[in-house]
């Protein structure tokens, strides 16, 4: 079985490239895809730790898997809202460039 | 004597009974208020009778240690400070005494309000708020009576204050003239600044003694449980309240502007009775003063200093009713000057003589303006033709106060004169008698310009003729007129029991009747001289006084000018509390709302227009920030762990 | 049981419930016929005014204590909050006091057109909170009725008063509102501190609980540390001194009230101001004696500051509302004085002074809003000569404004003698310069009199008409009032004497 670590070293690139891909990014559909890449790199995470876990003695412990069941589920739903809401920005301002929206401000 | 608080109680009653039901009754309320002042004046007489019968030790009646006289005190219960019973709990009464000196004051109240209100009759017809006039006389009788008569100093000071505001309202009775309304203000205001210390006075005594009865006071500066130097400043306090009503300087101010009343209010309020009471209280608290000794040396010096002021300023003025207020504030220093000179019947027979005689002026004054609307001597002249009664009481008035010998005027004067050269220093007596000499110069001037002098049309503004007074007008004069030449006589001892007024009104002990026969002759010389230099000047026209008055002009500049008091006064109220209080409330404004208040919330909005500047609504800042936040708890996690 | 002992039991219960129960069925109220809701106003505080005469003369002043008390269980252990209501001596003059003022505020509130049905919801709600503040015994709804006596109030001036350009600057209605609840607000957040802190000392002493009368119980047994106390009486001193004009928090009183409209000044004044000094009596006395003894010098040095501050303040006001508030402010400064003095006579001085100047400055109001409401001015340098056209209301001022400079023979003479009396004996010099500001309080009434209501006719106010009955009704009973206090003190006095020395055994 191939180290925890490798796992780590994967969801850790994984997470910062869409951390990269948040900060950096203009187009808000793109800002979106990076937040799901960082939820899955912390899936990855999770997974990765609940089965070390797993193989280091009995089938104990499925924390792991349960929040990233959650995380998917709640990935999902975020992601039908996002999707929803830059489909409406869209629709009024004929831009999803989020340096352009900020109207959520004083 | 147990209804003695009923004395007052009859004005106080009348009083709003003319305000409530006045305007519609007969006469507009005016006989209600002459009915519950004869009332008092009766009821003066059978309280007079029933003090000389009552047996000692029953009745509340007994003879004060402090004061060596004969005392009756009824009270009922007012009110209790504090829960009866505990520590420093006070029960205030309504308590009267009965003693000579509230007698005299009662009987001379009583006598010379009933005069007044009598006179007023003519003197106010058709005035339109006659029955206000009437009510506020009520008001002023019942207080003035209760001040008379109060056995504590607190019933003192409500009466004190009450006689204060109906000066205040009758002074300002004509308030659509502006002098009206601000020498009422100023009357009230100067007066109260008096007041002031007698309420510290009379706390002061509170504090030492324990109680605000007078008698438990005099009783502990008897026996020395007030010690000396309470007694002088509680003395000096109540002598401050003195001051302001009866116009000592440096408060004498008020009272030459007061006669911006109506000329019967001069006569009752501003002459004979309130102006009288600070005279009254220095006589009242004597054994206060008496277990001081150097509070009598105040009274004595400020009463010398106003009776010498005051009797310039007479000389120099040219209004009638002023040279009369100038000889009220004199005539009211020289009964300071004999109560400080331990003349303490002296000083109250001289009230008493001057109160008879002054109405009398006063009420004579009265008749003249009522006749001829003129209130400036230089236009007036030869009057004895049109109006001879008036003349000729105004005259025996004028004698009487100038004191020439027989009648009342004279006696008093005279005992005060001999009491001051008894027992002050030389330099006192030979100024009182320069006084003495001066009121009957002034006195013989406004005599004989407005009645004997050349008559002068010139300023004559009116159309009916000149006549004399109206029958209403004329008989309370004639009464007064009466006492005026013959008060004198109860000085005397007189065949059976009675002898002299030294016998019933006195301090301690006795005084009988004397006469210091060298001070009788050089003040009776002085007074002749003076009325015959005045006649030589205003009737004779013989001496002009041109020269004279081009000699000391600088020096009858100031004296016409008051010795610039009122400016002065004025400079105090302009420059200095005017603008003490416009600071205060610039202050109030700039400083404690604009900076205390605007400036915190100045602040809070500034800050809150800085702090907002991080809500940049851009996507990516927030999500910068939480990214260095989550950085940030990392390291610090991984410090603490390292 | 019959009637009577019925309503005995209840009256204090009733008395509160009364207003807030009123407040809430004004609501209901027809929108189209404003009069409607005047009407069943005036019906509310008519039953008030009646119940708030009942328990005065229901309060035996030979037995003392709390009287008419009741329980009503709410939460107990571990917080122990119940509606504890009962009166004493120092609060049946109060409840009395604000059953009058609510009565006549009602009463001369005729003239609210706007919304007015919002207004005596408003008013009666506020009226509610003060009597629940006179008669609880218990620091939690204690704390619950001074919020519903002073919530209220920044809508009442915020909706109905009135904007003022005064050249060099302007206060609007939403100037004086705010002000008014910042700093009022301000206050309770001190006041809850303290009583929270008071709470957490019961509960460390075993027993927790809002109870005023186990707080002071236990604050006599000495639970209460002199340290703890000695911190907490300052959070009552100031929180509740704000409400009470203590200097330096005055400021927002005389804004206040030229904003105001007419009713809401007399209840801001001649109740809400009391209240503060009440709750310096009864929770900072009764419950930090150790904590009021040693921070009593300080108040009655601002104390002695109000006074004379508040009369030179008032003399050179231009407006005759500034001239009361600031006058308020002046007199305020006697109770203040009266209270800290801690001496029988000036604490009682202080009770009766808080019942003098509430009637006394209400009728103020009263005849302020009535000459505003016809010459819509208030400057008394423009007014003048009003005798000839409104002689009633200047016959009524001038006796207001006697009572105001302390004239015997009117009830404010009592008030500040006794006071006087009592600052005499334990602070001197202080006691002096009260006095003095007495005097003061003579030059700027005399002058407002001479200026505005005497004085030369002016074709300008050639229109004005009289006050109407029901102002003359309000006015009348006012200086009744005062004169009956002034000439026979002793009823209220009794009552006052009582309460005040069981509150004095302490000290």
């Amino acid at each position: 079985m191939a180290p925890l670590v490798y796992f780590q070293i994967l969801s850790a690139a994984l997470f910062v490239i869409g951390l990269y891909g948040v900060l950096a990014r203009r187009s808000a559909v793109l800002v979106v895809m990076s937040i799901e890449l960082m939820l899955n790199a912390v899936n990855i995470n999770l997974i990765a730790a609940a089965s070390h876990l797993e193989g280091q003695g009995r089938f104990l412990n499925f924390d792991g898997h349960i929040i990233a069941i959650f995380v998917i589920t709640i990935a999902a739903a975020e992601i039908g809202l996002a999707l929803a809401i830059i489909l409406r920005m869209y629709r009024n301002r004929a831009t999803v460039d989020v340096d352009e929206i900020n109207l959520m401000k004083w | 004597m147990e209804w003695a608080w009923l004395i007052p109680v009859f004005s106080f009653v009348a009083f709003p009974l003319i305000v409530l039901f006045g305007k519609p009754l007969p006469g507009k309320g005016a006989p209600i208020a002459i009915l519950a002042i004869g009332g008092g004046f009766v009821l003066f007489w059978v309280a007079l009778l029933g003090y000389l019968n009552v047996v000692p030790g029953v009745n509340n009646c007994f003879t004060s240690s402090a004061t060596g006289v004969f005392t009756c005190d009824y009270r009922i219960s007012w009110f209790h400070a504090g829960l009866p019973g505990l520590e420093d709990s006070v029960e205030l009464a309504w308590g009267m005494i009965i003693d000579p000196l509230a007698l005299v004051m009662l009987g001379m109240v009583t006598f010379v309000a009933l005069m007044v209100q009598i006179y007023s009759l003519g003197y106010m017809k058709g005035d339109p708020r006659f029955s206000w006039y009437y009510a506020y006389h009520a008001l002023f009788a019942a207080a003035m009576l209760t001040l008379a008569l109060a056995d504590n100093f607190l019933l003192l000071y409500v009466a004190w204050e009450l006689v204060g505001v109906c000066s205040y309202l009758l002074i300002g009775f004509w308030y659509e003239r502006p002098a009206a309304r601000n020498a009422a203000k100023k009357a009230f205001i100067v007066t109260r600044l008096g007041d002031v210390g007698m309420l510290l006075g009379i706390l002061l005594l509170w504090r030492e003694v324990g109680s605000f009865s007078m008698l438990d006071a005099f009783e502990a500066a008897h026996n020395g449980v007030l010690n000396q130097g309470a007694a002088t400043a509680a003395g000096l306090l109540l002598f401050l309240g003195a001051m302001g009503k009866s116009a000592q300087f440096p408060f004498h101010v008020w009272l030459p502007d007061a006669m911006e009343g109506p000329t019967p209010v001069s006569a009752l309020i501003h002459a004979a009775t309130m102006v009288a009471a600070g005279v009254y209280l220095v006589a009242r608290a004597y054994p206060i003063f008496m277990a001081s000794g150097d509070a009598l040396l105040v009274v004595a010096v400020i009463g010398l200093i106003t009776a010498l002021l005051a009797s310039t300023i007479a000389l120099a003025s040219t209004d009638l009713k002023r040279i009369l207020a100038y000889s009220t504030i004199s005539h009211l220093g020289l009964m300071m000057l004999s109560l400080g000179a331990l003349g303490y019947t002296a000083a109250l027979f001289h009230l008493m003589a001057h109160g008879f005689s002054k109405a009398l002026l006063f009420l004579g004054a009265g008749s003249v303006l009522h006749s001829t609307e003129e209130q400036d001597i230089r236009n007036m002249g030869g009057l004895r033709k049109p109006m001879p009664l008036t003349a000729f009481l105004f005259s025996l008035g004028a004698l009487s106060l100038g004191g020439i010998p027989i009648l009342a005027g004279f006696w008093s004067k005279d005992e005060v004169l001999s009491a001051v050269s008894h027992n002050m220093n030389p330099i006192f007596i030979v100024l009182a008698l320069f006084t003495a000499l001066l009121s009957a110069l002034y006195m013989a001037r406004a005599m004989f310009v407005v009645f004997f002098g050349p008559a002068r049309t010139h300023g004559h503004r009116h159309s009916h003729p000149i006549h004399d007074a109206q029958l209403s007008m004329a008989a309370p004069m004639l009464l007064l007129g009466v006492l005026a030449a013959g008060f004198g006589l109860i000085s005397f001892n007189w065949p059976g029991s009675y002898q002299g007024i030294g016998s019933f009104l006195f301090f301690k002990e006795h005084e009988g009747f004397h006469i210091t026969w060298w001070i009788a002759i050089v003040s009776t010389l002085l007074a002749l001289a003076a009325f015959f230099a005045a006649y030589l000047v205003y009737v004779r026209q013989r001496i002009s006084l041109e020269g004279a008055r081009t000699a000391f002009a600088p020096l009858i500049r100031v004296v016409e000018n008051k010795y610039y008091m009122d400016h002065l006064y004025q400079w105090l109220v302009d420059r200095v509390v005017l603008v003490a209080s416009a600071a205060i409330a610039l202050v109030d404004r700039a400083v404690v709302n604009d900076v205390g208040v605007n400036g915190p919330a100045e602040v809070v909005g500034r800050v809150g227009i800085a702090m907002r500047r991080h809500v940049t609504g851009h996507l990516y800042s927030y999500a910068l920030v939480m990214t260095l936040g989550l950085i940030g708890l990392a390291i610090f996690w991984w410090l603490r762990a390292g | 049981m019959d009637f009577f002992t019925a309503i005995e039991q209840s009256a204090l219960f009733l008395i509160v419930l009364a207003p807030i129960a009123g407040a809430l069925l004004t609501m209901f109220t027809s929108r189209e016929r404003p009069q409607d809701a005047w009407h069943f106003a005036i019906l509310v505080s008519a039953i008030t005014l009646a119940l708030s005469i009942f328990i005065f003369v229901q309060y035996d002043f030979r037995a003392g204590g709390y009287q008419l008390t009741h329980i009503f269980r709410w939460l107990g252990y571990p917080l122990d909050i119940n509606l504890s209501l009962g009166v004493d001596g120092i609060a049946a003059p109060l409840v009395l006091l604000n059953g009058i003022i609510l009565f006549g505020g009602v009463l001369v509130a005729q003239t609210i057109k706007r919304r007015s049905r919002d207004f005596f919801v408003l008013l009666l709600a506020l009226g509610g909170g003060v009597f629940g503040v006179f008669v609880v015994r218990d620091l939690f709804f204690l704390f619950f009725f001074y919020e519903l006596a002073v919530l209220p109030m920044y809508l009442l001036i915020g909706v109905w008063g009135s904007s003022t350009d005064f050249g060099t600057f302007r206060r609007t209605k939403e100037y004086g509102a705010m002000k008014l609840m910042l700093f009022l607000v301000a206050g309770s957040v001190l006041i809850w501190v303290g009583i929270l802190a008071l709470y957490v000392q019961a509960w460390k002493a075993g027993a927790p609980t809002f109870d005023m009368s186990t707080l002071a119980e236990m604050a006599q047994r000495g639970d209460f540390s002199e340290g703890l106390q000695r911190w907490v009486f300052p959070l009552f001193m100031i929180g509740f001194g704000v409400l009470a004009g203590l200097w330096p928090f005055h400021t927002w009183s005389p804004d206040g009230h030229v904003a105001a409209p007419t009713a809401v000044s007399m209840l801001h004044a001649g109740v809400l101001m009391k209240l503060g000094a009440y709750g310096i009596i009864r929770v900072g006395m009764e419950l930090t004696p150790a904590g009021a003894e040693a921070w009593m010098p300080v108040l009655i040095g601002l104390g002695t500051v109000n006074v004379l501050y508040g009369a030179f303040s008032a003399m050179s006001q231009g407006d005759l509302k500034y001239v009361i508030g600031y006058s308020s402010v002046s007199h305020m400064g006697y109770v203040i004085m009266g209270i800290a003095t801690l001496h029988p006579i000036g604490v009682g001085g202080a009770v009766l002074q808080m019942f003098s100047h509430g009637i006394m400055t209400a009728l103020m109001f009263v005849l302020v809003g009535a000459i505003y409401d016809r010459a819509h001015i208030r400057d008394i340098n423009v007014l003048n000569g009003l005798v000839k056209r409104m002689g009633a209301a200047t016959f009524f001022f001038a006796i207001a404004g006697l009572a105001s400079l302390g004239l015997p023979g009117l009830s404010g003479f009592v008030a500040e003698f006794m006071v006087f009396t009592g600052a005499f004996k334990e602070y001197l010099p202080l006691a002096v310069l009260a006095v003095a500001g007495a005097a003061v309080t003579a030059v700027y009434i005399l002058r407002l009199l001479a200026r505005s209501f005497f004085g030369e006719a002016d074709p300008r106010w050639a229109h004005l008409t009289d006050l109407s009955p029901v102002e003359k009704g309000v006015a009348g009973a006012f200086v009744l009032i005062l004169i009956a206090v002034g000439v026979w003190p002793e009823p209220l006095l009794r009552v006052i004497n009582t309460g005040v020395a069981s509150l004095l055994k302490v000290f």
